[in-house]
């Protein structure tokens, strides 16, 4: 395995390899003031050799406990080149099992890192030997599939085409963006569990009643409540946990440490940003910068131009900049219950800083976020609103299961537009990048018609903090069998205010239009509230496979099923 | 600290309280029914459930394309919450177990189990020194309960003291909960009174959240000698902000039968309304202070008016409401 550090960019390997015996030897300390320098670690296969510690860390100035790879938190990039057969060692060194999922490849489902589904996990003390061969390229990232996720154990996994790329941009740098609380998850997990709105501090208040009253009247008020207080559920449910606990970052960098990334006038940089929150999305933009997106999930989509764009948790985007002059320029990631933000410069040298953004003021879940194409089409919710309701209406087929105490709220008629950005990004004055703006060049992998179709509802209970599946978390549900080599359509259906990254782990989601044509090729399907979206899936990988919200606490409430491909 | 609530004007407590509560026009026929029922029956599965489908919905079904949906009305939110909460499944609900095609969850032991925790919860709502036309004491409401989430062992305790008169509401509880439907449990079990002339009751009841946020509790007891007793209890919290937070709350207790002991008579006993107002220092801690009114009715009235006791009680309260 060769160490190696890229001070600037990829061509630069050769300087970087010398810095490399120094880096063996770091501290976390020092690997995080490297990150501020624009420094990112990186190992290169084919051959890893991962090592997991606890290590005490301080992003807020209070010690806190971190789960780290190789002394590192994030955990390293690691690069790997299309076609080659890698071996990762994983030594477990906590006194707890762990794990480490490879997220977005596709890979033999025992390789997979799944505790209670691809092996038992890694206990403590030993090791663990991954070995598969890399099939794909672009930005993937790894990260433990067990609560250490939420304590730093993620890192970039960076898949080289072996084809070299034919125009390569000058700089090339990993953005995972993340989120760090001093709690242990576990205590995080209970206090969401005994108080669903534990970490919103933006619930309604009597100053919002005031303003309204002064703005619409009593009746407008009343209106704009109704349904709400009517329904007990909550108009600011965006997110379960916000920078009341949480610090968001950048390459393991807080938003003072200010992470950079070297860049000159002129030049094109691609940033490859990865979704690494354990419970938030990121609306990211770069003031000043148009973002051309060229990559999802680590597959090339095809060129488009955003002022900005929302990611969630298990998300992948490429994005290519080009730097107009020698000025600093702020890479802006914030919470999208607009509580906090994760930020870091382009620049051309170190120590520069332009302005950073202020938070956008959050707006009240609309109608569209709760009665999907039941939505009235302006409702202060404007243009996209409007698409609420713009085709067939289908309705959806809610599961025997869904009318039990762990489901508060059914969606009858979803909205299936892909082409709304989102609570708190609707009508922003700027570019938003939508599903509808993806598309991956050359068609689905796959061109039969999908055989069969597979309905699945995303239901909760916001109160008691229960997720699930049509109304059955994991322990409660049987598995989902996907027929060996069959071409499947899956449909998803929020029956939740809240945005939900579906993960499938082994096999591609072929996302699919509202008039059920190939869209976009992802590993992770965000479904936003009130919405139905449909991925078409070749079942070609044999096995037991994961599937679940990516939202970590979603996940380990029970929003998980075990696919079966037999 | 009990002058924090009576310095703020009355008039604008009430006037805030009512404003706070627009989003309900005053009681809707959901909300009657919620009232009704959190009075002394348990809700029937009906409760919860709310209205079958309206007729409306039917129509909906048929309507295929938006440029046939009437145009924006806005009781189209009315229309579809009927059925968007709580209900029967429909008898052509789907399995969610068909797509299992005779797989089994072979999830290993020890793993993945987090859905399936069992954790414990320590709540002190109330825990107050108090001063008033009785006399100094104080009082609390103390609950706890461990558990998953669809069985739960609950204990909870109120009382309240007072030199020389434990007040005859003060008793513990231990139910068993179970979840009733998305807002409600139910809650089965003993309750024993403390103090002179304590009885011991078989309890069964329900706690949860009504539309618009009201807290409900209400328990239906049936004592040691056939003796019958009720109590309700109904809270809202008023966010000033997101700390400070005013909570409105009443109690009744209702019984069969006199019990002479503790100075009750047939019928309704009391109602007591509270105002308390909190800042919560953390989510887990908030010192408050307040103001609570209660009056004794019927028999109960008539012991304390011959005991030579106020019908009419009035307190200052002052104490921590915090939980784990």
């Amino acid at each position: 395995m060769k160490r190696i550090v890229t001070r600037f960019s990829r061509r630069s390997f050769v300087e970087g390899s010398a810095a490399a015996a120094a880096l063996g030897a770091l501290t976390w300390t020092h690997a995080r003031e490297s990150a501020a320098s624009g420094l990112q670690s990186e190992l290169m296969g084919p051959v890893f050799d991962l090592e997991i510690t606890a290590l005490a860390v301080n992003y807020t100035g209070q010690k806190g406990i971190a789960t780290a790879v190789n002394g590192q938190v994030p955990a390293p990039v690691l690069r790997v080149r299309e076609g080659d057969a890698v071996t990762l060692r994983v030594t477990n060194r906590l006194s707890e099992m762990t794990s480490i999922h490879w997220h977005g490849l596709i890979l033999p489902a025992e390789m997979d890192g799944v505790p209670g589904i691809s092996f038992t996990g890694i206990p403590p003390g030993e090791t663990f030997i991954y070995r598969f061969t890399v099939r794909q390229s672009g930005t993937y990232w790894y990260h433990a599939h067990t609560l250490h996720e939420q304590t730093g154990l993620y890192g970039a996994l960076i898949a080289e085409p072996r084809a070299p790329e034919s125009t390569r941009p000058e700089r090339d740098y990993a953005v995972l963006l993340s989120d760090w609380t001093d709690e242990d998850p576990l205590q995080l997990y209970l206090n969401l569990k005994k108080m669903g709105s534990y970490y919103n501090f933006g619930l309604p208040t009597t100053e919002d009643l005031f303003a309204d009253l002064s703005r619409v009247g009593l009746a407008g008020a009343t209106t704009r409540r109704g349904m709400w207080n009517r329904s007990r559920m909550n108009p600011t449910d965006y997110s379960d946990v916000s920078a009341a606990t949480y610090t968001y970052l950048m390459n393991g960098t807080s938003p003072s440490g200010n992470w950079t990334g070297i860049a000159l006038a002129g030049e094109r940089v691609r940033l490859r940003f990865i979704g690494a929150g354990t419970a938030t999305y990121f609306d990211v933009r770069i003031p000043g910068l148009k973002l051309t997106v060229v990559s999802t999930d680590g597959q090339e989509v095809e060129p488009v131009e955003v002022d900005e764009f929302r990611i969630g948790p298990g998300e992948t985007y490429d994005v290519i900049v080009q730097m107009p002059d020698d000025r600093p320029y702020t890479i802006f990631a914030q919470s999208m219950d607009r509580t906090g933000f994760a930020r870091g410069t382009l620049a051309p040298r170190t120590g520069m800083q332009a302005e950073t953004p202020r938070i956008d003021a959050p707006v009240w879940l609309m109608d569209v976020d709760m009665m999907g194409a039941m939505a009235s089409k302006p409702g202060g919710a404007g243009g996209h609103a409007a698409h609420g309701a713009t085709t067939e209406m289908r309705k959806a087929n809610h599961a025997r299961s869904e009318y039990g105490p762990g489901v508060d709220m059914r969606v009858d008629y979803p909205r299936a537009n892909l082409d709304d950005p989102g609570i708190n990004l609707r009508d922003n004055g700027r570019r938003v990048l939508t599903y509808a703006d993806l598309r991956t060049p050359g068609g689905a992998l796959d061109l039969r018609d999908p055989n069969r179709e597979i309905e699945l509802h995303l239901t909760g209970n916001m109160e008691r903090f229960q997720w699930s599946i049509d109304g059955l978390k994991l322990n409660e549900a049987k598995p989902i069998h996907f027929r060996r080599d069959e071409r499947l359509r899956v449909v998803l259906v929020n029956d939740t205010t809240m945005t939900h990254p579906m993960h499938l782990h082994g096999m591609w989601s072929e996302l699919e239009s509202e008039r059920g044509e190939f869209q976009v090729r992802k590993h992770t399907v965000s479904v936003q509230p009130a919405q139905r979206v449909s991925f078409a899936v070749t079942a070609d990988a044999p096995g037991r496979w994961a599937f679940h919200c990516h939202l970590l606490y979603h996940m380990a409430a029970g929003m998980f099923r075990e696919v079966v491909v037999a | 600290m009990s002058s924090l609530t009576t310095r703020a004007p009355r008039h604008t407590l009430v006037a805030i309280l009512a404003a706070c509560m627009i989003g309900a026009p005053v009681l809707s026929q959901e909300q009657r029914d919620q009232s009704a029922h959190a009075g002394h029956v348990p809700p029937s599965p009906a409760t919860e459930s709310a209205d079958p489908p309206p007729p409306e919905h039917a129509t909906h079904a048929e309507t295929k394309s938006a440029d046939q949906m009437p145009a924006e009305t806005p009781s189209m939110g009315d229309m579809q919450m009927g059925s968007m909460q709580g209900g029967r499944a429909p008898p052509d609900a789907r399995d969610p177990h068909a797509y299992a095609e005779g797989y089994e969850y072979t999830g290993m032991a020890g793993m993945e189990t987090s859905d399936q925790i069992s954790f414990g919860w320590l709540s002190a709502d109330e825990l107050e020194y108090l001063s008033g036309n009785e006399g100094d004491g104080y009082a609390w409401n103390l609950q706890a309960n461990y558990g998953d989430d669809r069985n739960k062992l609950w204990v909870r305790t109120q009382g309240l003291k007072v030199p020389g008169e434990l007040d005859p509401t003060t008793s513990g509880e231990i139910l068993w909960w179970r979840p009733h439907s998305a807002f409600w449990g139910t809650q089965l079990g003993l309750r024993q009174d403390f103090g002179d002339g304590a009885h011991t009751y078989l309890a069964a009841g329900i706690e949860g959240v009504a539309p618009y946020w009201f807290i409900v509790e209400a328990t239906g007891y049936v004592g040691d000698d056939g003796r019958l007793a009720a109590r309700v209890k109904v809270s809202y919290d008023v966010r000033f902000t997101n700390r400070l937070i005013l909570t409105p709350n009443v109690e009744a207790n209702a019984y069969s039968k006199s019990e002479d002991e503790r100075g009750l008579g047939a019928g309704l006993g009391n109602i007591e309304a509270g105002l308390r107002l909190r800042y919560e220092m953390r989510r887990k801690f908030a010192p408050y202070a307040g103001y609570v009114w209660e009056r004794s009715f019927s028999g109960t009235a008539d012991r304390r008016r011959a005991a030579g006791d106020p019908v009419n009680e009035h307190r200052f309260v002052a104490g921590f409401r915090m939980w784990f």
